[in-house]
Parts: C-alpha cells; structure tokens; sequence
C-alpha cells in the first residue's frame, strides 16, 4: 500500500546513522540474553540456545524473503498461508520413503515461485497494491488447501522429513544450516549484485530507477518470487519440525515476519534494510517470546509485549533516520 | 437521496457503483433462478441480519481508508468490546444504561489512541494498529481466554426484534450509513476527511487541522467497531475475545469493492454499503448451494483482486 508520508530516497551507504542502528539493535539483544541468563541458568548453555535458534530458523527463511518485498516498497501477507499449502502439498505425495524428498522440495519451490509470480504480476503489472494482492493470495491458497484436504490434512511424510528439524551435520543443526546458506546467497543477490542495486533503486524511487534503464516492473516481479520460495522451504521445514501436517502450519508467520523485519531495520517504506540485520530482528522476537516464558508470565503477555515493540521499534527507527 | 447523488457527482465514482449494482441484480437474478429459496422476504431478512456487524465494521474501515490509513485493530477491539460489555451485564444487567455508552466511549478511545499513535511516532498505520490489535488481543486473552459472559433478555430481543418485516438492526445499520454519508458530503469536518486523504501535505498547506482529522477518523472506526460489538454480542448472548479476529481482513474486502482506493481520497460510504451487501449475499447464495466454505475463501480472494483490478484500471485511463 501507498506509503502515507514518502522519505526523501536514501542512500543506502554506510553511515552513522546506520552503523547506529546495527550496533544498537546487537547490543538490545546482548541485554535480552543477559537478562535471560540471570532469570535461567539454563539459558545461555550452547545447548539451549541452539534449541532457540532452531525454533527461529523456519522464521529466518521467511524473513531472508519478506524483505525482498518489503525494499521494494511491498509486503507480503500470503507467506504464511503458503506455508500451510506447501505442508499439504508434502503430503499429497503420499510418500512413505525418503526418495521423495528432492521431489517434495522441487514441487514445493515450484509452487512457491508461481504463488510469488502471481502476486508479483499483480502488484507490477495490475497495480492492486501488495497489501490486497497478497491479502487475497491468502485467502485464495486457504481456500484451496482446504477444498483440498477436506478441512482434516493426512499426514503421510516420508520420515526423512524430520531429518529437516532435528538432523544436524558435524554438530550443526541442518536448518540453521540452510538459513546460514540462504542468508549467504540471498544476502550476496541483494547486497553485492546488479540486481541487489537494482532493487534498493526501485525501493528508493521506483521513478529514477526507471529513468536509470532499470525495469521497476520485472524487479518488484523477481522480489515477489524470492519471497514465495523462501517461504515455501521455510515451510517446508516448520512441516519438519512441527511434525504433522495441518491446515494452519506457519499461521502468524506473515505477521512475525514483518515484525522481525521492521525490527531489524527494515524501512517499510522501501529501499532501506539489509538481511543479515533483519536477522538479528529475527534474533530478537524469538529471544523475547523465550523470556516472557521464562519470566513466567503467561503465554498472551507475548502478544502485548510483541505488539509494544513493533511500535517502538517502528518508532525507535523513525527518529533515529530522520 | 440528494446525498447520495453528491457523492455520485462529487467522485465521479458512478461506473464503480453501477458496476457493483450491476453484479448485485445479476447475483439476485441469479439466485433466484439457481434457488426457490433465496428471493424470499425470510432469506432477506436473515441475510441483513447477517450483514449488520460486517457492516458497521467496515464503514469505520472506510473513514480510515478514505484517509488513506488502514485499520487492523478493528477484529480485535471487537472481541474486547463484546467481552466487555457480556462481563459488564452479567454482573450488572439492570446497568445496560451504562454498559453500551461505556464500551463504544473505550472503543472511541482506543481508536483515537490509533489515531494519535500514528501521528505522534510518524509510523505507518500498518505497523501501529498491527502492535495495537496483538496488544488488545493479547490483554483480553489475560483476561478471559473463553466464551464468557451473558447479556439481559431486551439486548437479546433487539437483535431478533424486526419492523414490518424487516430487521430493526439492519434499519439502525441503514441509518447509520445515510448518516455517515451525509457527513462526508455536507460537513467541513466530513469533506476534510477527502483532502487530507487526497493530499495530506495539501491540506495541512490550506490550513486544515490535519492531526485532529486522523485522529478522529480513527476514532469513528473505534467508535463503528464498538458498535458492530453490541450487535454481536446482543445476537450472541456471550463476550468472545475470538470473535473478531477474521473480521480485521473481511471489513477491507467490501470497501475495496465499493471503489474506496487504499491510497486515500477516494470512495464512499455508498460503495462500502454495496460491498458489503455484495460480499454477504454472494456468500448467501453459495451456502443455499451447497458451496463449501472453503470455495467461498476462494472466490472472495477473487473478488478482491477483480475489483481491484477494476478500478486501478479506470483510473489509469
């Protein structure tokens, strides 16, 4: 949706301002994790915070694709639904043996890339804006998962899925493992490539961008379908961890995701945000969500303790640039 | 009626409504051709009852749209509403007085702090009404995480009572529109509510009180959603922190299809009243034939992206 009040483009070097908002968002997460540790001695053993962060990494997927959309000055609410209809989609296989998992997964990004194709040929292309677009992309996919399974998925998975959650290689779980790699080659796409330039240009004044031989249409396309396939493996391996299939695997995903990415920096008015920042935001809602825990305090104190911080961190970025 | 031909002049929006009535006749045509059912005077009267809290929801959606923001908190503050006022008349039912002006004066409020927030930190009402709506949410829940709750027998009966046939809620919700369309059109404070949306930096130039405006366009969609509550809860008979929460994302569908544009400016109550009664009696008939809900989600998805599609189209010519 149309910003209500449009920045002045900014220039996406690095500067004090943004060198602030890095250190500052590392140091508020140091603080969280050493209240953490006085309130649990357990805490801050490598054991349980690795249990943290593989609760986190499914999210981190979702966001390393969220942000895409968000430079270019979109959002994406379907995320978490596609979730949900990859995981039905794992089933429909019905594969009892781990010979169909590449198959899983190279329908799951098939699926994800026309889902991402189609909300981004709508946002490009027919001018809805990203907010309605993909609002009705979740509804559509809802729709037809459930049509689909009937309102009760089965749960036939190949058992190598759980390998997916659990698994770890040379000590390392194997879905951290992933969103390392996704970071690493999506981060290199956004902040070392052409394309990553272009993107941040679009973002910035989709209107100079334009003028500059840049196609704002194709981009803002491309960004949409990166999203959707991250999403789709992120929901690939939330189905791991989670274990059985439901119709509402990932729900709420797409509102974390933006919450995440907004804390981490990401400007929501487009063309400013980095990935591996937008992490650390990630980081922080899943440290947060451990403590309210923690603190003992019950499970909805998460909701007005997250809904508090999206407006601050919105606000505290605000002033910060401005 | 002179209102509503303002608003046809005023917004050159005439082809998105005669697009919209036009899909209406066709959908009631084809109802009653699929149906032997559904063009019957009781059908029409359950589907405004029906209609009713959709409705009141998504006219406060269409202040806030109009201005070009976005309300997300609605489904929540719904559901604390009708928790409210249900714990309110079961421990005090002989104080319904208090209770209703009570709740819509909270709901009011928590919409003006909407409003406020936005202007105040300068984050987009995306972000602030998302954290208000977990906020909310999250602080019935603490609350009451059930159903609870109970609400005297007249309450109750206003919701079932009709007049000559047709039910007194929908009159009420039908009054509320004509109101709220004639403010838009006759007042200075309603036409603001045009410029700001259309040009906000324009109207802060020409000396509107922009804050004020926001502020208080965010508050008439507290004040609608509190008012959608009684409705519900008056139907209902329970306060349910839950009730609301599907309400948020379907109140946006009818504005968007009655020609109201997200960017702000544009639309109408007229349009949002025609939406609504689009989206609901589409979702009447496909239940009289046996459409699954499920195929239902689809083609409301659809819908949205037509109408969308639909406008932006025209206005690009």
């Amino acid at each position: 949706m149309a910003p209500l009040e449009t920045p002045l483009p900014r220039s996406r070097g690095v500067s004090v301002a943004s060198i602030f908002e890095r250190y500052g968002l590392i140091v508020f997460l140091v603080a969280l994790l050493l209240v953490a540790a006085v309130l649990s001695p357990t805490f801050l053993r490598p054991a349980n915070l690795v249990n943290v962060l593989t609760i986190a990494a499914p999210l981190g997927m979702v966001v390393v694709g969220q942000i895409f959309v968000i430079l270019v000055r979109g959002l994406d609410l379907s995320v978490a639904s596609l979730m949900a209809t990859v995981a039905v989609l794992a089933t429909a296989f019905k594969a009892t043996t781990n010979d169909a998992i590449p198959m899983i997964f190279a329908a799951a990004i098939a699926f994800s890339a026309v889902v991402g194709l189609v909300n981004g040929w709508l946002v490009a292309k027919r001018d809805v804006s990203p907010f309605l677009a993909t609002l009705a992309m979740m509804i559509i996919l809802q729709g037809v998962r459930f049509a689909y399974t009937g309102g009760a998925p089965i749960s036939t998975l190949p058992p190598g899925m759980g390998f997916l959650a659990s698994g770890r290689i040379l000590g390392i779980p194997v879905n951290l493992i992933t969103l390392a790699l996704l970071a690493i080659v999506f981060g290199i796409v956004l902040h070392r490539s052409r394309l990553g330039r272009e993107i941040f240009m679009v973002g910035s004044n989709p209107k100079a961008a334009f003028l500059n031989g840049v196609a704002p249409d194709r981009v803002i396309i491309l960004c949409h379908v990166i999203c959707s396939v991250c999403a789709g493996i992120g929901g690939l391996f939330l189905l791991g961890y989670v274990g059985t299939v439901s119709n509402w695997v990932g729900q709420g995903y797409e509102l974390d995701s933006i919450v995440a990415a907004v804390m981490g920096g990401v400007a929501l008015t487009g063309g400013r945000g980095n990935i591996f920042v937008a992490l650390l935001g990630v980081a922080v809602l899943v440290v947060i969500n451990n403590l309210v825990l923690l603190l003992g305090f019950p499970i909805e104190m998460q909701l007005i303790i997250k809904g508090i911080i999206i407006i601050g961190a919105a606000a505290f970025y605000r002033t910060r640039l401005a | 009626m002179s209102a509503v031909v303002a608003e046809f002049r005023r917004n050159r929006l005439s082809l998105s409504y005669v697009i919209v009535v036009a899909l209406l006749i066709l959908l009631v045509a084809a109802g009653g051709f699929l149906s032997d059912r559904f063009l019957t005077w009781r059908n029409f009267g359950n589907l405004f009852q029906q209609l009713v809290v959709l409705g009141m929801v998504s006219l406060g959606q269409t202040f806030v749209v109009l201005l070009g923001g976005i309300d997300l908190a609605v489904g929540s503050l719904v559901g604390a509403s009708t928790v409210f006022i249900a714990h309110f008349l079961e421990w005090r039912p002989d104080l319904l007085w208090l209770a209703l002006p009570l709740a819509l004066i909270a709901a009011t409020a928590i919409g003006a702090l909407n409003g406020l927030l936005t202007i105040v930190l300068r984050v987009h009402p995306l972000i602030v009404t998302l954290g208000m709506s977990s906020i909310i949410f999250g602080a019935t829940l603490m609350y009451d995480k059930e159903p609870g709750g109970s609400v005297p027998r007249g309450l109750a009966d206003f919701s079932y009572a009709n007049l000559w046939g047709i039910p007194v809620t929908a009159i009420v919700l039908v009054a509320i529109f004509a109101l709220a369309g004639l403010w838009l059109q006759r007042s200075r404070s309603g036409r603001s509510i045009y410029f700001v949306g259309g040009d906000r930096e324009a109207a802060r130039l020409n000396g509107l009180p922009v804050n004020r405006i926001v502020v208080m366009a965010y508050a008439l969609s507290g004040l609608c959603a509190g008012l959608a509550a009684i409705f519900l809860t008056a139907r209902t008979g329970v306060g349910d922190p839950r009730i609301g929460t599907a309400l948020t994302l379907q109140s946006i569908t009818p504005v968007v299809v009655g020609g109201t544009i997200l960017a702000g400016g544009r639309g109408g109550v007229l349009g949002t009243l025609l939406g609504v009664l689009l989206v609901t009696m589409l979702n009447n008939l496909l239940n009289f034939l046996n459409v699954s809900s499920y195929y239902q989600w689809v083609i409301q998805g659809l819908i949205i992206i037509v109408a969308v599609s639909i406008h932006t189209t025209r206005r690009r010519q």
